[in-house]
């Protein structure tokens, strides 16, 4: 860490593994009610666990993101921070927000709209706070020593993300209008501008751990990109195959979703050639571990596991059955969990001082959780094939088919438990590191 | 080989480039969607019909035009596949229709924000999906080999069928009801349809306070299932 101010990213790095921890147990909720134990029902109804589930699933990656951005941004302008204090004051309201957003969900304080359940006052909060942070970061950057490309594309992401979530605020009547513009906030974030906030930090990291050239990691970043957008905003069209537009959608759905993986297996490509051209040679090897498989997994999850049902002949019987939940898991998990995880593992031994990324926790971390995540999607796709055939090509009654998959959701909660003993080694490193020190400023390498 | 500028293009340009087609399209989406999804037809019970959806967050567990969660079954075409009637009375009681199963929320909703939650899934069943919900292609091969004897009332097909099998389709709640002519004669099944509780003090199956017509429309066909 080579400013002082980048300590703040730590903030929003706790707070990210606490909304995740609490994220997996409201997992478990719903693992155990698809399994029968419906236990909590008059407490936590399905409905509520699933809203609380998904957002804190937003708001943490926000908040990684954030600290990210935090850590990164100085880094590259090679300044402080333009306001440590403000960074402070919007990481509270985020977990203000975020915790009062959660909290309500149980008492049926919501809007009802999949992933942007926030309910609208809330919804203000939330675009001031990230406006705050934008300015904040922003500031950072235009006032710097440099503007790199890596600041740049990173700058691009959070902004664009921030423009994209107020069409998820206009009120409609009509059930097709609300869903066409929820798609403009959900697709074209997590396939489109999140990516962007992905490939920047990916690219900061493969600088700092490969050691590759700045110019050719930045290059390939912009191609990368590129790609994204290329395939990424038309294929927006597989959301509005069947929900009451027109059916040129069809054809453009198909054609760009087709073209999405493009850009996973340039993001995947692009992770493990920098790492195999720079040699791998710096001691934070967990850190590349992670960078490496955010790559891999993001191409696994989001584009072969997305292209698997995105095409219409396939999506006309796949969607709106646990097939999507299989692609959901994988995807964000590859794509946006572990991008968040390796900053947090790149960012730590920096921030403290303490090189704790060697040993046998971090790296069994590391596989532990990938395994049950794997295992989940495993499971996630038996019962989604086994709800396609029974019910849906088949014509048997949904309540049937769902008493035939529950064993399936025994296979669901065990993986998660191997996940969630991941993720708690990881956890438990994390807490190790300890607190960001003075003394680690200036000691960077 | 690729500069970085001329990556930098690529980028620039092609985002630039679709999302302009991507502007374009939603223009014409939103010139066409009035007509396909029938918007004359969105009366002020619809919307507060949907304003109910929303506010108890149907969404959480039910899909409907196939988005939302995987818990409860897909509403796209419920009022089609149930019927109003069974829809109103599972909305009183959702216990009553499947009761010992997967349980939902008893919303104590009034009888017009029934009406009202019947009217926007009777108005979302109208709007052209491209198709969706599929029509089942496998099943047809099982069904030939046990068809049904006769046509079945209207009300078995969309009510009774949610929780009895007969020729192989329906609910498993309650007990398949192929051969129940055999088993039960038409005095009795009058009286089991007319007061379920008086027959068999704690059973799951709900008095659905029948018409006598309809009554004896389904204790007809109920006895010729031998």
């Amino acid at each position: 860490m080579k400013y002082k101010s980048q300590r703040v990213a730590y903030l929003f790095f706790a707070l990210s593994l606490t909304l995740f921890s609490l994220q997996i147990i409201y997992g478990f909720i719903m693992g155990f009610a698809h399994m029968g134990y419906d236990v909590l029902h008059d407490l936590i109804p399905f409905n509520a666990a699933r809203a609380t589930h998904l957002n804190l699933l937003v708001v943490w990656l926000l908040s990684g993101f954030m600290g990210a951005a935090y850590y990164i941004i100085p880094a590259e302008a090679e300044r402080e921070i333009w306001s440590e204090k403000l960074a402070i004051v919007q990481w509270a309201a985020l977990a203000l927000t975020g915790v009062t957003a959660i909290v309500g969900f149980h008492f049926g304080w919501w809007e009802g709209r999949k992933f942007l359940e926030i309910p609208r006052p809330l919804d203000y909060l939330v675009v001031i706070d990230v406006l705050a942070f934008i300015f904040n970061v922003g500031m950072t950057a235009l006032n710097g020593k440099r503007f790199t490309t890596t600041s740049i594309v990173l700058l691009l992401g959070l902004t664009a993300a921030a423009l994209l979530y107020l069409p998820g605020m206009i009120t409609f009547e009509s059930q097709v209008l609300d869903s066409y513009f929820r798609w403009w906030v959900v697709h074209l974030w997590v396939e489109g501008v999140w990516e962007l906030i992905m490939g920047g930090i990916m690219a900061f990291l493969l600088i700092q751990l490969t050691g590759v050239d700045r110019e050719v990691i930045e290059k390939w970043l912009y191609v990368i990109v590129g790609f994204t957008f290329l395939s990424g905003i038309l294929g927006i069209g597989h959301h509005y195959y069947y929900i009451g537009t027109p059916e040129y959608w069809l054809w453009i759905g198909g054609i760009f979703s087709a073209l999405e993986p493009l850009a996973f297996l340039g993001m995947a490509l692009y992770a493990v050639g920098m790492a195999r051209l720079g040699g791998m040679n710096h001691p934070n090897r967990i850190a590349l571990f992670w960078t490496v498989g955010c790559g891999i997994m993001s191409f696994v999850g989001a584009g072969f596991l997305g292209i698997a049902h995105t095409i219409p002949q396939v999506n006309i019987w796949t969607h709106g059955t646990l097939i999507t939940a299989m692609h959901g898991h994988l995807a964000f998990w590859g794509a946006y969990v572990m991008i968040v995880l390796a900053m947090i593992a790149y960012a730590m031994p920096q921030m403290t001082g303490r090189k704790l990324y060697t040993g046998w926790l971090p790296e069994a971390a590391f596989w532990v959780s990938n395994i049950g995540m794997l295992g989940m999607t495993g499971a996630f796709a038996v019962a989604g094939v086994t709800q396609v055939y029974m019910e849906r090509r088949i014509g048997m009654d949904f309540m049937a088919v769902q008493d035939a998959v529950q064993v399936h959701f025994g296979g669901v909660v065990l993986a998660a438990t191997l996940l969630s003993i991941g993720i708690g080694m990881y956890i438990w490193n994390f807490v190790q590191y300890g607190l960001p020190n003075d003394e680690a400023v200036l000691s960077d390498s | 080989m690729l500069s970085k500028s001329q990556a930098r293009w690529f980028f620039v340009g092609g985002t630039v480039f679709f999302f302009a087609i991507f502007l374009f399209l939603t223009f014409d989406t939103l010139r066409e969607i009035p007509a396909r999804q029938n918007s004359e037809a969105m009366t002020e019970s619809v919307v507060r019909g949907k304003h109910l959806w929303d506010a108890k967050n149907c969404m959480g567990c039910h899909t409907i035009l196939g988005e939302g969660a995987y818990y409860a079954p897909e509403l796209t075409r419920v009022v089609e596949r149930r019927g109003k009637e069974w829809i109103a009375i599972f909305l009183r009681d959702p216990e009553a229709m499947f009761p010992g199963q997967r349980r939902m929320t008893q919303y104590d909703f009034s009888e017009g924000e029934i009406q009202d939650v019947v009217a926007f899934l009777d108005w979302i069943g109208g709007i052209d999906t491209n198709g969706f919900p599929a029509t089942p292609d496998l099943g047809r091969a099982l069904v030939v080999a046990i068809e049904a004897p006769t046509t079945a009332p209207e009300y078995f097909g969309t009510v009774c069928v949610a929780c009895h099998t007969v020729a192989g389709s329906g609910g498993t709640v309650g007990p398949a009801l192929d051969g129940v002519g055999n088993r039960m004669t038409r005095a009795e099944l009058d009286r089991w349809l007319s007061d379920p509780q008086a027959v068999k003090p704690g059973t799951a199956m709900p008095n659905l306070s029948l018409p006598d017509t309809t009554r004896g429309e389904l204790v007809d066909w109920l006895v010729s299932l031998r």
